[in-house]
């Protein structure tokens, strides 16, 4: 499968400060790539890099085949983009916003700033001025001034910020229509683990400017850890017999058996079994998984509670 | 330049829509109407007396009532204020990228950085004209109402000439400060940087060497040191020139090169 991104060894240094380290990575055609990183990871910097809008210090960014410069004219005509904070021209109105980048973006069919305006649901702000949309609707705009050229990449950092739960929704369904039915590829930041592996198909960890994981979602529901949860009428007893079963059992934050290991994940009727050979009355069985938001802070070694 | 009249277009519709074309035409719309004030006290030496200093200031800076006065002080009030109302044209047209954050949406485009900046110096450039040509249509009926005598056509062609010339140096002048805007993504920096040319012009000026100082060049051009103080040789009009030359590549290559935030 041919590549929409590939960086090599990609570097952003702003005197000592490292923001960008070395970073290589390859972003598949039709894929949707999930940029995941704490705020500060260099998410936003490797946009910049990838967009031309930094030089790199060191290393490389080829998009679609070509090394990214300013200069890159044919280039940017097949990628939409979409900064961290959305912006627009305060005076001028949604449409004229749209009209601006219909322009600057050389699409021929006027039609296209309609179309934009419907696919994004901004009808009923279409003649109000930019300056006073909420923070959801000028994300909004920003996403249909991202496809207004009908893009083969669609870059985003952090999509839905500001949006509510009904706008995140539709988003996601849009851009998952998007990669679908028209195979764009997206690269989107976040520093959701849980919104990205909804949509992701793959997922890139950056910390401390650092690519520290590359990850298939299929791959990340395999990793997140799983552990048996087990409450009793007599958890003293219960514990003795497990253990003596040869599981690993802990006592969790709340009284209940916390069992791990692969054999307590994989058969918890054996556990059950054990327990009601020896007359412990049982009153919970549950196999329970991390969640992402642990995952993910396990994995960049800054978890600081919720983790077992 | 890729997509240069798409640029234009959208520079000329920012512009348009913004309220700086009148916040601009009304603040250089005092310049005549100040320079027809000071007309009307000095053609009435009765009411002269009754202003005192405002008079005395007139005196000073126009000499009589007459055509030939009213013009050489638009030409004076164009150099001057000028500066600064085409450097504030500059800045905002620069600067408000930056404050509104909208300059990240113009750097990864089919239409090119330096189009996009091109646009950008001929929309100050064309505003500045209108301007330009606004203080000279209203000084012409400021100068009518006020009823000044020694008219003539040549005089008017000539003045308007003058003006022209005047604010063309101005312009030119005023690059810089599109750089400093860009550069100091905003507002704060370059009208810093206005109100140093400023004072350095006054000061360079005063010490007799404002023929080597290019912000002074337009006012000694204007014949603001009096009618006959204009020894200005060609290498002050060069270095206006490159004054310019060196803030237009300046923005250029720093939209080009420089690191964007």
């Amino acid at each position: 499968m041919d590549r929409a991104i590939v960086t090599s060894d990609l570097t952003k240094r702003y005197g000592n400060a490292t923001a960008v380290d070395r970073l290589s990575l390859q972003v598949r055609e039709g894929e949707i790539y999930g940029f995941l990183g704490l705020n500060g990871a260099g998410k936003t910097t490797t946009i910049r890099l990838l967009l031309g809008m930094i030089r790199p210090s060191e290393g490389s960014a080829w998009v679609f085949g070509v090394r990214v410069h300013p200069g890159a004219l044919d280039l940017w005509s097949r990628v939409g983009y979409l900064a961290e904070t959305p912006s627009a021209y305060p005076e001028l109105t949604v449409r004229e916003n749209l009209e601006v980048f219909r322009r600057l973006r050389r699409v021929g069919d006027p039609k296209a700033v309609e179309q934009a305006i419907e696919r994004l649901g901004l009808g009923p702000h279409a003649d109000r001025h930019a300056g006073t949309l909420s923070l959801g609707n000028r994300q909004r705009l920003g996403l249909a001034r991202a496809l207004l050229h009908e893009p083969a990449l669609l870059i985003l950092d952090e999509p839905v910020n500001g949006l509510d739960p009904a706008g995140i929704v539709e988003v996601r369904a849009l851009l998952l229509e998007l990669v679908h039915q028209r195979g764009v590829t997206v690269f989107m930041s976040s520093h959701l683990l849980s919104e990205v592996a909804r949509i992701a198909t793959r997922i890139g960890v950056i910390h401390q400017g650092r690519l520290i994981e590359e990850i298939d979602t299929e791959e990340l529901e395999r990793r997140r850890r799983r552990w048996l949860v087990v409450d009793t009428r007599n958890q003293r007893a219960a514990q003795s017999i497990l253990e003596a079963a040869g599981f690993a059992v802990a006592a969790g934050e709340d009284g209940e058996l916390v069992v791990t290991g692969e054999r307590a994940v994989a058969c918890p009727d054996e556990v059950a079994r054990l327990l009601v050979e020896r007359n412990v009355g049982l009153t919970r069985l549950s196999v329970e998984q991390e969640d992402l938001e642990s995952y993910f802070l396990r994995l960049i070694g800054a978890a600081r509670g919720g983790e077992r | 330049m890729t997509g240069f009249t798409a640029a234009l277009w959208t520079e000329a519709l920012k512009a348009a829509r913004s309220r700086m074309p009148w916040l601009t035409a009304l603040g250089f719309s005092l310049a005549p109407l100040m320079g027809g004030l000071f007309m009307l006290i000095l053609k009435d030496p009765v009411r002269a007396r009754r202003f005192g200093l405002v008079s005395a200031k007139a005196q000073i800076t126009a000499g009589a009532a007459d055509w030939p006065a009213y013009f050489a002080l638009l030409a004076q009030a164009v150099a001057v204020g000028g500066l600064i109302v085409f450097a504030l044209i500059a800045i905002w047209v620069f600067g408000h990228e930056y404050t509104d954050r909208t300059v990240i949406d113009l750097l990864a485009l089919p239409t090119s950085r330096l189009a996009i900046v091109g646009a950008k110096f001929v929309v100050v450039a064309s505003w500045c004209a209108v301007l330009m040509a606004l203080v000279y249509a209203l000084g012409l009926v400021v100068g009518a109402m006020v009823g000044l005598p020694g008219w003539s056509l040549a005089l008017a062609v000539g003045s308007a000439g003058q003006l022209v010339a005047t604010a063309g140096l101005t312009v030119v002048l005023i690059t810089p400060f599109a750089w400093a805007a860009s550069a100091g993504r905003g507002y704060l920096p370059p009208i810093g940087a206005v109100f140093l040319v400023l004072f350095l012009s006054q000061v360079i000026a005063a010490l007799g060497w404002g023929a080597y100082f290019p912000w002074s060049v337009p006012a000694l051009f204007s014949g603001v040191a009096g009618p006959g103080v204009r020894d200005l040789g060609l290498g002050s009009y060069l270095l206006v020139m490159l004054t310019g030359v060196v803030g237009v590549a300046g923005t250029l290559a720093w939209w080009w090169l420089a690191d964007q935030p």
